[in-house]
């Protein structure tokens, strides 16, 4: 189930230096939105084009070292704890020797056969948690109860500086109490035997079917240490201590790993005898894979990938990202004080038909498939596609569909009434659009530009927050800060892997950038993680009708879904990256030939 | 000469805390802070909790109050905590100036060991066509930018021929202590130092050129020649030692530059650096590092001036002051 709680990383996949990225590949490829434009609208689901398992089927070699190549242009941190990471990099490490406890289904949800099981009961307020009698940490103790229950003992605290104190941990009874210092322990968990801890949760919620906290922390290692200084300590930095299919043998901190079997791993020994992980510059990507220098990258930069040029010696794996593109509007103000969003009736975007003009006017098919190389496809809902149960696959979405666009805003009286070819508003005032876009991704710019494109060509007239694209900090400082001189705002989401978007588009929701709020939302978004939503039709129902109403408002309108890519040799068997994989699906990779396939 | 270092030492006090007062502020002034990308990595934590940590670690202080924090724990020692890889930032930057520290010596050694032969030929044999070719090199090395040259010599020399290792500074799995280790690191070492020297030779090479031909034609030289002084006894003892004046003049400059640290090669040969720490904490916004970064470098700079001054007094006698 590697990679399904994969945090998304879009801030840094922004911030990653492009200048120095695009010296490298071939640059002639900067494709440049063409006239005509394709008309399909069809929201792909898979994308067909790439598997998700190695196609390999030669016979296996007996172990063998697999050569993990981690893409970053800076070292990884080096925090190789799950409780204590932030970055992306750190998580590439992580994923070999300290992995979720929990198996997950297709839909996220906690399953049976991981590490631990969880059976829910109570009316779902209360959860039991069963760890693997055979989980063993490398240093060869146990996983107990009390290693699980630490870990929140540890995110709870107040001395904990980290971001893994989040909503579903407040949830739990006593933690706010333990929180703010008023209470030594957790009331809401018990530890009842050495292998079982219960959990009381103060609402139900079907949310801890996917996103209960998922790693123990090793008391017997860590209970001598100060929780502040935990992220510092050698049992995080140095030797860090896992129960995953391999350990660590040796690490050069920062810049390469040297993973060995986990012999004791308690699903069967892995077949490979170890990993090789090493930090490789995005711009030697290509050529490394080439050469055979590293077997797989799991992180591969969509913008290197070109059909004409990729290395022929490798397999393109993929599966859709957890993420999704999309164009808010803002309409109102967060009000700190109250602690909730206002809508303002008279803002500039307030007007309904004016934002769905806008979303038809989009063509994104031509955004995908010319810019991004056909590895982004237009997205049509607030729930990705990934999320199978609760995407509403019937809903068309804002397609292409300029025509119907125009009339919208002629019914709404957005018409141009001076003849320079951009209409007015209804009150006959010119009408500019604020567009803030981010900056930071080669296809930026020419993305920012063809939007404007499109919208001019019904007659908007859109222009740049400061006549250019902005950095990623100050962009999210002036739609936090509710800047008034943005209207809209082309920005991503991760969403990682809980469906509920309360967190996102909730009335109290700081994140709720756009700022719509309205009661029906509000009713769904509760009913969607209320007791009755454990019931799924009724959850898919109430969902349904929470992206039927976000299409029909459209505060937000999604406009690009993802697909991420990973490269393996073709030495390379067994690798499955689809998201319900099975829960030990790095043990089972074995490789065919002891040399890489080389091109 | 010891009233004259120590007054330059003492003024550093102040220069230093201007220098402080502009680099704290202007940090601060940068939109974002540590936490603004800390939604990515976990989409479930709410504003509030976040706020609550801002609180916690200072940030929603007035920055002025910041400042005097920083200060007070700067003259204990503590330069504050990296809020990114969460440990000290002395401990931090320790362990990436090891690192800087190679790679930096590496390039200035062969940068010298290329460019002082080449200069001194290129003067001793003008406008020949050796003369030329080492002038044309100059002109092509001034004109590579780094990065491009960095990815062309990994790309021939690093994939292509596969002679040396494409990233990393040492292999995984080698036992530090050993002289196996030794020899990696230095393997490691040797194909980013000879990108990073082969395009920095320019400015010493013309220097030395230059100089190499104003000292040929100056009257002692004519002297030593009339004296019957053999024409390579003329060039090692006189003409060489006075035109190495600029040269020492540039030295304490690039003691200390070795280091700040060279972003494009660490970046390119995955060579974890101070460098590339520098960049990241900009781009995340990790206050305290970029600080003590700037701090650091800007100390170096003065300290490089300073040793610039006593080199140059120390060669040439006639500057020597007070």
């Amino acid at each position: 189930m590697w990679g399904s709680k994969k945090k998304k990383s879009i801030s840094i996949l922004l911030m990653s230096m492009v200048l120095v990225l695009s010296a490298c590949n071939s640059g002639g490829n900067s494709a440049t939105p063409a006239a005509d434009a394709p008309k399909t609208n069809e929201s792909v689901k898979e994308t067909g084009k790439f598997a998700s398992k190695t196609s390999n089927s030669a016979a296996s070699i007996q172990g063998g070292i697999l050569n993990y190549g981690l893409a970053s242009d800076t070292p990884f941190e080096g925090i190789l704890n799950p409780i204590f990471y932030e970055g992306q990099p750190d998580y590439s490490v992580l994923q070999f020797f300290y992995p979720s406890l929990f198996a997950l289904d297709k839909n996220f949800d906690i399953i049976d056969g991981g590490g631990a099981n969880i059976k829910l009961s109570n009316e779902n307020k209360t959860v039991t948690v069963t760890i693997n009698d055979k989980l063993n940490w490398t240093d060869g103790n146990p996983v107990t109860a009390e290693d699980y229950a630490f870990a929140f003992e540890v995110i709870g605290n107040k001395d904990y500086e980290g971001v893994r104190y989040d909503e579903l941990m407040m949830n739990i009874v006593g933690m706010e109490d333990y929180h703010a210092g008023k209470a030594k322990t957790i009331s809401g968990i018990k530890i009842l035997n050495d292998k079982e801890v219960q959990i009381d949760f103060i609402k139900a919620t079907p949310s801890v079917k996917s996103g209960l906290w998922s790693y123990p922390l090793e008391k017997k290692v860590f209970a001598d240490v100060p929780i502040a200084d935990m992220s510092a300590s050698a049992p995080v930095r140095k030797d860090p201590i896992g129960y995953g299919p391999f350990k660590i043998k040796s690490m050069v901190t920062g810049e390469s790993v040297e993973f060995e079997a986990n012999k004791d791993y308690f699903l069967g020994a892995p077949k490979l005898d170890g990993i090789h992980l090493k930090v490789v510059n995005p711009n030697v990507l290509i050529e490394s894979l080439k050469k055979g220098d590293i077997d797989y990258v799991d992180s591969f930069n969509v913008s290197l990938y070109d059909e004409k040029t990729n290395p022929t010696n490798i397999e393109f794996l993929g599966r859709q990202e957890l993420a999704y593109s999309y164009i808010g509007f803002k309409l109102g103000k967060y009000d700190k004080a109250k602690g909730e969003s206002i809508m303002d009736p008279n803002s500039k975007m307030a007007n309904k038909s004016l934002r769905q003009a806008m979303g038809y006017a989009m063509n994104n098919a031509q955004v995908g498939a010319q810019l991004y190389k056909g590895l982004r496809t237009p997205a049509t809902s607030l729930i990705i596609p990934a999320f199978a149960n609760y995407y509403d696959s019937s809903l068309a979405g804002y397609t292409y569909n300029p025509e119907k666009a125009k009339q919208l805003l002629d019914e709404a009286g957005y018409v141009d009434k001076d003849g320079d070819g951009l209409r007015e508003d209804p009150k006959g005032q010119p009408l500019v659009i604020n567009y803030a876009a981010m900056s930071g991704d080669p296809v930026s710019e020419p993305l920012a530009k063809f939007y404007m494109q499109n919208w001019k060509d019904i007659g908007l007239n859109v222009q740049l927050v400061n006549g250019r694209l902005q950095e990623f900090n100050s962009f999210y400082d002036n739609i936090k800060a509710d800047s008034p001189d943005i209207d809209v705002f082309g920005a991503a989401w991760g969403t990682g892997s809980d469906i509920d978007p309360s967190g996102l588009y909730g009335r109290q929701a700081a994140f709720n950038y756009s700022r719509f709020t309205s009661e029906e939302a509000d009713k769904l978004l509760e009913e969607g993680t209320s007791p009755k939503a454990f019931d799924i039709d009724y959850r898919k129902d109430v969902y349904k009708q929470w992206q039927q109403l976000m299409f029909e408002e459209a505060p937000v309108i999604p406009t690009l879904y993802r697909y991420e890519l990973q490269a393996v040799n073709k030495r390379v068997k067994n690798l499955d990256i689809s998201y319900d994989a099975s829960y030990d699906t790095l043990a089972k990779v074995e490789l065919s030939a002891d040399k890489p396939v080389t091109q | 000469m010891w009233k004259f270092t120590l007054r330059r030492i003492l003024i550093m006090i102040p220069q230093l805390f201007v220098l402080s007062v502009l680099i704290f502020f202007v940090a601060k002034a940068m939109p974002g802070d540590a936490l603004s990308g800390a939604i990515e990595a976990n989409p479930k934590v709410s504003a509030q909790v976040l706020e609550e940590q801002r609180e916690k670690l200072g940030l929603n202080d007035p920055a002025w109050v910041q400042y005097g924090r920083w200060l007070g724990n700067l003259f204990q020692g503590d330069l504050g905590k990296s809020y990114v890889h969460k440990v000290g930032v002395t401990d931090l930057i320790g362990s990436r100036l090891a690192n800087t520290f190679y790679l930096g010596v590496a390039i200035l050694i062969l940068t010298y060991v290329i460019s002082i032969p080449l200069g001194i030929l290129s003067g001793r044999y003008q406008n020949t066509l050796l003369d030329k070719t080492i002038t044309g090199y100059t002109y092509l090395s001034f004109a590579t930018p780094i990065f491009i040259f960095s990815l062309l010599v990994l790309f021939v020399f690093g994939f292509r021929l596969g002679w040396f290792p494409t990233s990393g500074s040492v292999d995984v799995g080698v036992q530090p202590g050993t002289w196996a280790y030794v020899v990696n690191k230095f393997y490691h070492l040797i194909l980013p130092a000879c990108a990073g020297a082969l395009v920095s030779t320019t400015a010493t090479i013309q220097y030395l050129r230059n100089e190499v031909i104003d000292t040929r034609l100056k009257d002692f030289v004519k002297t030593a020649r009339s004296k019957g002084v053999p024409e390579s006894k003329v060039y090692s003892r006189h003409i060489l030692r006075n035109s190495l004046l600029p040269i020492a003049a540039f030295l304490g400059y690039d003691l200390t530059a070795v280091l700040a640290g060279n972003l494009f090669i660490e970046s390119i040969f995955g060579y974890p650096g101070l460098g590339q720490l520098f960049l990241q904490s900009i781009t995340q916004r990790d206050f305290s590092v970029v600080t003590a970064l700037v701090m650091l470098s800007g100390l170096l700079a003065l300290i490089g001036t300073l040793l610039s001054d006593l080199i140059l007094s120390w060669v040439d006698p006639r500057i020597r002051m007070g």
